[in-house]
């Protein structure tokens, strides 16, 4: 069996990776995936810690957090339609009329 | 059966509700504003007889309405507003509602039949005044006392002021307020004081700080004082430190020349700070917190001494005005200055005798005066008056009253009380060789006030008259001659209510119903008796010729004969066809006394000279102070600048920003609880 | 009423019952949906706001009567659990449903006129019934499951309604960076939950307490849970440092969105960071996960760095959009001043949070509804824009001056009271810091609120204030109605400080 540290390690992993398109790329659709990486990373846990501790809990829960995550992309996809519509293209760093 | 008490606090709000009504009511108003002016000061009264009759039997009451702030720590204070209900507090309700609801009448006949502009203004001036006098009145701590008090400084500046587009009143209602205000800030660091030394500023009770004072005093209980100093001293200073206000109020010597030039206001608006609010908030402070003052005799010496002073002072300097206010003003002084002499000297009763009595002959004199400036068309000059005896009568038998009340004749209200502040000062002085001069200056002030008084009257009603004017006065309709009425005959009978003298000579028990009363005879508060405060006061009574009656009755007599000196001096020099100026075979003296001994232009003097003084408090101020906070406010608004330049407006920049505080916080957070 | 009085039970119908507030809304969303969908064209706006008040009043009026008869509160059999103790129907979920359905219907109320041209108004009032419904699931959650899924189903609702002018770029920029700084918050959150999970074995709040104690080598990976999950709290309520997205999202979004973001949604984030970190991470403080103290941090920078950046700024939007994150700040020492085992303390100053919050709540959302009135004027945003207004609108710009003295704490309005309130029960806890930095800042917050009323009253109109004709009937309705609420805060704070003392108090017994 495999030792949970190593979940951890794997998880911890891939929220940092997530983390790190998030700082670095400007695309809005580049940015959602990072986000979405992000939450497969807490699904990883869930999952490999349902196991862990012998109940369904987490495995229930990490169902939910894929459900949220599809409904997000969803909104996020709108939103990013409509950044397109105004701004001509759907690079984050363009929008920055508001700022102070 | 509904009680009194509930409805102690709508005394206070019902002319605070005609201020709230005549300020937003405008010129809607019926009367513009007089009527809801008088059905609330009526309504205050009718709920301040009800008090005065269940003090009478017995519902003196104390009662925290609210508490505003509490402190922490492990005693507290309470910042609070309530009301005192005992024997001095509910008559004094009935007096300035009385003299409240008057003045509202006479101002119909002397502000709106004269077509006065702004109307609405003066009758929220008057609602907020009479409002702050009454809260005064029942303020149950010195905090919410001072409070009000400010209030009815303000007020005073509002009405005094009124005819702001003139030259005079503004600058007499500046006067008036920043005088006052010299003596408040010395009130403001007492009532300070009071809460620092005894953690209460509460005037009835066992926890209250006179009643904390004196148990310091006798060694039962121990209070805070400045650097160790004698508890004594302590209460000495304190005393003083809120006399400050009381001096400034009271317009006793030397902050007293405010007044004559508070002239300048509306006539009724005089009445009602001579008779009954303003100058009258000063003694009634010192006989609400009597029992502290009595604790200290340095500080009861003091006041009979600046009590006798200014009673004499001010007197001389009524003799010669031209101004038939100017005259009413300086005896108005002079007046408050026994008050003051009566507390002073341990005469508790007498002093709220005079205080009594003085509101109703005081304010009967300022409505007759105002009565004669409209029959005049605003002319004040006494000597072109004359005559006016015949032309309107009822003002002349009320005036006429008023001024025997005042010049202390015989069975007048002012003979009896005026009286007995000489009888306590007498018995009180033999000893007390500061009490005994301020006896003499005040026996001294009593022909003068009666000259005054009577050449005022005589120059005015008597004789031919001596313009025009007079000829042909203005009449006066009933909402004149009313209110002059209900004086004239309190004016009359109101010595009734304390015949001490009688009752010491013809040995009749019971008729000096003042002292019962104010004796908690019918019930009141535990420790706010005179009975209390003559256990404590420190003098000893001596008697002269053998014995107490032969003491009143010469002490009497003498004051008697003196006024009616006065009276005759007047007669035989203005009661005549044509009177003559005879100012000035006062020579040198004439001037001195026109010009008010130089006060004024001794105090401008003064305040040239402590200009350096001042300079450099405010080379201070908009130095270290105003740089200090103009400082904090320039680097508040620089932070600012620089913190709002965190919001770059670039999304990643705020996801980099969120991710480093996030690191940081599990980073410290991780090395503080040790989770690596 | 008896059925409801009860402990647990299983039947549909009872839960129902129990959750009735939240299931209103819901029916409601629903029922706007219907009628849009009956008739697609049908621009039923007036309709579609009535039923939509209705259903927010309801919702209210059941969570006032739930509160007032005791449903779920310690006099009558205590908290009702529901769904295996997924959710609980308690004191502090109906006080905080009140706040959410008070302000959706000020907030429904004054969209009326302002989304009156709008093409489409049904899809605005079903997305803020639904956001309500998740907050009052939030106020309920007793799981970090239900905890993050009713999260994710306030904000996704939320994202939509700031963006909801598709055309105004402002309102998409601020879509943009509230989403992609809640889809990172949100990543965050679930992060975290998983850690507590992974830790803990449990996601149930009585669980993970009962758990805490014997994490033994774990005690790290709860620690960043912890703080992932407090992350995710922080980003609800718009708290530093995940409060980046508030100044765009307000400023950006329809005004009467930034009311209901800044007030409901504010207070839904704090609903659960009281209950799970009252709940669930109370027993952390003990081994080495010292939360109350990383609240202290976030309450000091977020007071200081809300009020600060709110002086110098030249249009009144930002600037309260700044000012509501000085507010979070405050009401953050709700959850700073806690200590391990002092309930009593911990209760009183909870309990003063929340009241804040309550009269935050109308405040708040008067505040940004005067702002919805003067964007549908047409007037401009800045300071000078705003200048003379009182003259053309008094009623409207005296409550808005109640609203600026109410949110700087001046006595004479409630959120004086409940500044002082929430201020002197952090001393009595023995955080004095924390009511010195919050007075100090409020001391500041004076000075820019106090710039709105001079504008409104004391200058004179630069601009040209004839279009100010018209007096939108719905939105100076819940303008007035805010205001003289604020103003009867006041006398009337007792009974809503009562309130949420015991609802605090029964979270810690």
């Amino acid at each position: 069996m495999v030792p949970p540290e190593y979940y951890l390690v794997l998880s911890a992993a891939i929220f940092c990776i997530g983390l790190f398109g998030i700082l670095t790329r400007r695309n809005a659709l580049y940015f959602l995936m990072s986000a979405e990486l992000m939450l497969n990373a807490a699904v990883i846990n869930l999952v490999a810690f349902s196991f862990q501790w012998g109940n369904l809990t987490g495995q229930t829960f990490a169902l939910f957090v894929i459900a949220l995550a599809a409904a997000e992309v969803a909104v996020g996809i709108g939103i990013v339609l409509v950044l397109y519509r105004n701004f001509g293209e759907i690079d984050v760093l363009n929008a920055d009329s508001m700022r102070w | 059966m509904v009680s009194a008490s509930a409805y102690v606090p709508a005394i206070v709000l019902l002319p605070f509700v005609s201020f709230i009504v005549a300020l937003f009511g405008r010129d809607n108003l019926p009367k513009r504003g007089a009527y809801g002016g008088i059905a609330a000061t009526a309504g205050s009264l009718a709920l301040s007889l009800w008090v005065l009759v269940s003090v009478r039997n017995g519902a003196a009451f104390q009662e925290t309405y609210y508490t505003w702030a509490t402190g922490v720590g492990s005693q507290p204070w309470g910042l609070t507003f309530g009301a005192l209900i005992d024997p001095l507090s509910a008559l004094m309700l009935v007096i300035v509602s009385l003299v409240a609801m008057l003045v509202h009448i006479f101002s119909l006949g002397y502000m709106n039949d004269e077509d006065e502009r702004d109307l609405p203004r003066y009758y929220a001036g008057l609602g907020l005044f009479t409002a702050s006098m009454l809260g005064f009145v029942i303020a149950d701590n010195l905090l919410m006392a001072f409070m009000f008090f400010e209030l009815v400084g303000l007020c005073s500046y509002l009405l005094i002021g009124f005819h702001f587009r003139e030259p005079g009143p503004p600058s007499a209602a500046k006067k008036a307020f920043l005088v006052t205000r010299f003596g408040d800030y010395f009130f403001l660091v007492g009532v300070v004081a009071v809460f620092t030394t005894f953690g209460t500023a509460a005037f009835a009770g066992t926890e209250s700080f006179p009643a904390l004072a004196e148990a310091a005093l006798n060694g039962e209980a121990t209070v805070w004082t400045p650097g160790g100093l004698e508890v004594s001293t302590w209460f000495t200073i304190v005393g003083l430190l809120i006399l400050g206000g009381v001096i400034g109020k009271s317009a006793q010597f030397p902050l007293h020349t405010w007044l004559p030039d508070a002239m300048e206001g509306p006539t009724p608006v005089s009445a009602l700070i001579h008779a009954a609010t303003m100058v009258a908030a000063g003694v009634y402070l010192v006989a609400r917190m009597y029992g502290f003052y009595v604790l200290s005799p340095t500080t009861m010496a003091i006041i009979a001494f600046v009590g006798g002073f200014t009673a004499l002072f001010a007197a001389t300097m009524g003799v010669v005005k031209r101004e038939l206010k100017q005259v009413l003003a300086y005896s108005t002084i002079s007046q408050y200055g026994y008050m003051m002499l009566a507390l002073g000297s341990g005469g508790y009763v007498a002093a709220v005798f005079h205080l009594t009595t003085h509101a109703f002959f005081k304010a009967l004199l300022f409505l007759g005066a105002g009565s004669v400036i409209i029959a005049m068309h605003h002319n004040e000059d006494m000597w072109d008056m004359g005559g006016l005896k015949d032309k309107m009568p009822v003002t002349y038998w009320t005036f006429l009253a008023g001024s025997l009340a005042l010049a202390g004749i015989f069975p007048f209200a002012g003979f009896w009380s005026k009286d007995e502040i000489l009888y306590e000062a007498l018995i009180h002085g033999l000893d007390e060789p500061l009490i005994l001069g301020a006896y003499v200056m005040g026996l001294l002030a009593v022909p003068v006030t009666a000259f005054y008084t009577f050449r005022m009257v005589f120059l005015t009603f008597h004789g031919e008259p001596r313009s025009s004017l007079a000829r042909d006065p203005h009449p006066v309709r009933w909402n004149v001659k009313g209110p002059l009425s209900v004086l004239g005959v309190l004016a009359v009978v109101t010595g009734g209510i304390n015949m001490v003298p009688v009752q010491k000579v013809l040995g009749i028990e019971g008729i000096d119903y003042l002292h019962l009363w104010l004796d908690n005879h019918w019930g009141g508060i535990e420790g706010l008796s005179s009975h209390h405060y003559a256990e404590l006061n420190p003098y000893s009574s001596q008697y002269l010729f053998g014995g107490e009656v032969s003491t009143v009755l010469a002490g009497a007599a003498v004051s008697l004969g003196l006024a009616l000196g006065g009276l005759a001096l007047a007669w035989a020099l203005y009661n005549v066809a044509d009177p003559a100026e005879h100012t000035d075979k006062l020579g040198g003296l004439k001037a001195l006394l026109y010009n008010n001994y130089y006060q004024d232009e001794f105090q401008v003097w003064v305040a040239d000279n402590t200009r350096a003084v001042a300079g450099s408090a405010d080379t201070f101020d908009q130095g270290v102070i105003d740089g200090v906070v103009n400082g904090v406010s320039s680097v508040s608004l620089l932070s600012s600048e620089r913190i709002r330049r965190i919001q770059s407006g670039v999304v990643s920049n705020y996801a980099l920003l969120l991710t480093l505080g996030l690191t940081t916080l599990l980073v410290v957070f991780g090395l503080i609880g040790g989770w690596f | 009423m008896s059925l409801l009085l009860q402990g647990t039970a299983t039947d549909w119908v009872f839960s129902v019952r129990a959750l009735l507030p939240v299931v209103l809304l819901a029916l409601t969303g629903l029922v706007v949906f219907g009628i849009n969908s009956l008739r697609p064209d049908g621009r039923d706006n007036k309709l579609l706001a009535l039923t939509s008040i209705a259903g927010t009043l309801s919702a209210l009026g059941v969570a006032i009567w739930y509160l007032l008869a005791g449903t779920g509160q310690p006099t009558h059999g205590g908290a009702i659990s529901l769904f295996s103790g997924a959710i609980i129907v308690d004191g502090l979920g109906l006080f905080f449903t009140a706040i959410f359905t008070s302000v959706a219907t000020l907030v429904i109320a004054a969209s009326y006129d302002y989304f009156e041209t709008d093409a489409n108004p049904a899809s605005f009032y079903s997305l803020l019934l639904l956001a309500t419904t998740a907050m009052g699931l939030m106020a309920v959650s007793n799981s970090l499951a239900t905890v993050f899924v009713s999260l994710e189903m306030a904000s996704l609702p939320s994202y939509a309604l700031v963006a909801y002018l598709k055309d105004n770029r402002g309102s998409v920029e601020a879509g943009l960076k509230y989403f992609l700084i809640g889809a990172v918050s949100s990543a965050v959150l679930a992060f975290g939950i998983s850690l507590v999970y992974a830790a803990t074995g449990s996601l149930l709040l009585p669980d993970i307490a009962a758990q805490i104690g014997s994490v033994g080598d774990l005690n790290g990976v709860l620690g960043v849970g912890i703080v992932m999950v407090a992350g995710g709290v922080a980003f609800k309520t718009a708290s530093v440092p995940f409060h980046f997205w508030a100044p765009e999202a307000y400023e950006g979004a329809p005004a009467p969105v930034s009311a209901f973001l800044s007030s409901a949604s504010k207070a839904a984030g704090f609903a659960v960071g009281f209950r799970v970190f009252a709940t669930a991470f109370q027993p952390a403080l003990d081994i080495g996960i010292d939360w109350g103290l990383l609240f202290g941090i976030l309450a000091v920078v977020t007071m200081v760095l809300g009020n600060f950046a709110a002086a110098t700024q030249t249009e009144v939007k930002r600037m309260l959009a700044y000012s509501s994150i000085g507010h979070a700040g405050y009401a953050l020492i709700g959850l700073a001043a806690i200590t391990a085992g002092a309930s009593a303390t911990n209760a009183t100053v909870m309990g003063a949070a929340m009241a804040h919050l309550f009269v935050y709540g109308f405040m708040n959302t008067g505040a940004f509804l005067f702002i919805a009135m003067v964007e549908r004027w047409g007037v401009g945003r800045t300071f000078e824009d705003y200048a003379g207004l009182a003259e053309r609108a008094p009623m409207a710009s005296l409550a808005m001056a109640v609203f600026m003295f109410s949110l700087a704490g001046l006595p004479l309005f409630g959120g004086f009271l409940s500044k002082y309130v929430l201020f002197l029960g952090a001393i009595n806890a023995g955080f004095w810091w924390l009511a010195a930095v919050g007075a100090v800042t409020s001391a500041l917050s004076l000075f820019y609120y106090s710039r709105v009323v001079k504008a409104l009253w004391l200058e004179d109109a630069t601009t040209d204030l004839d279009a100010i004709g018209d007096a939108p009937t719905g939105l100076y309705a819940a303008v007035i109605v805010a205001g003289v609420v604020t103003v009867l805060l006041l006398p009337g704070f007792g009974p809503v400080i009562e309130t949420a003392e015991a609802a605090a108090a029964a979270l810690f017994a």
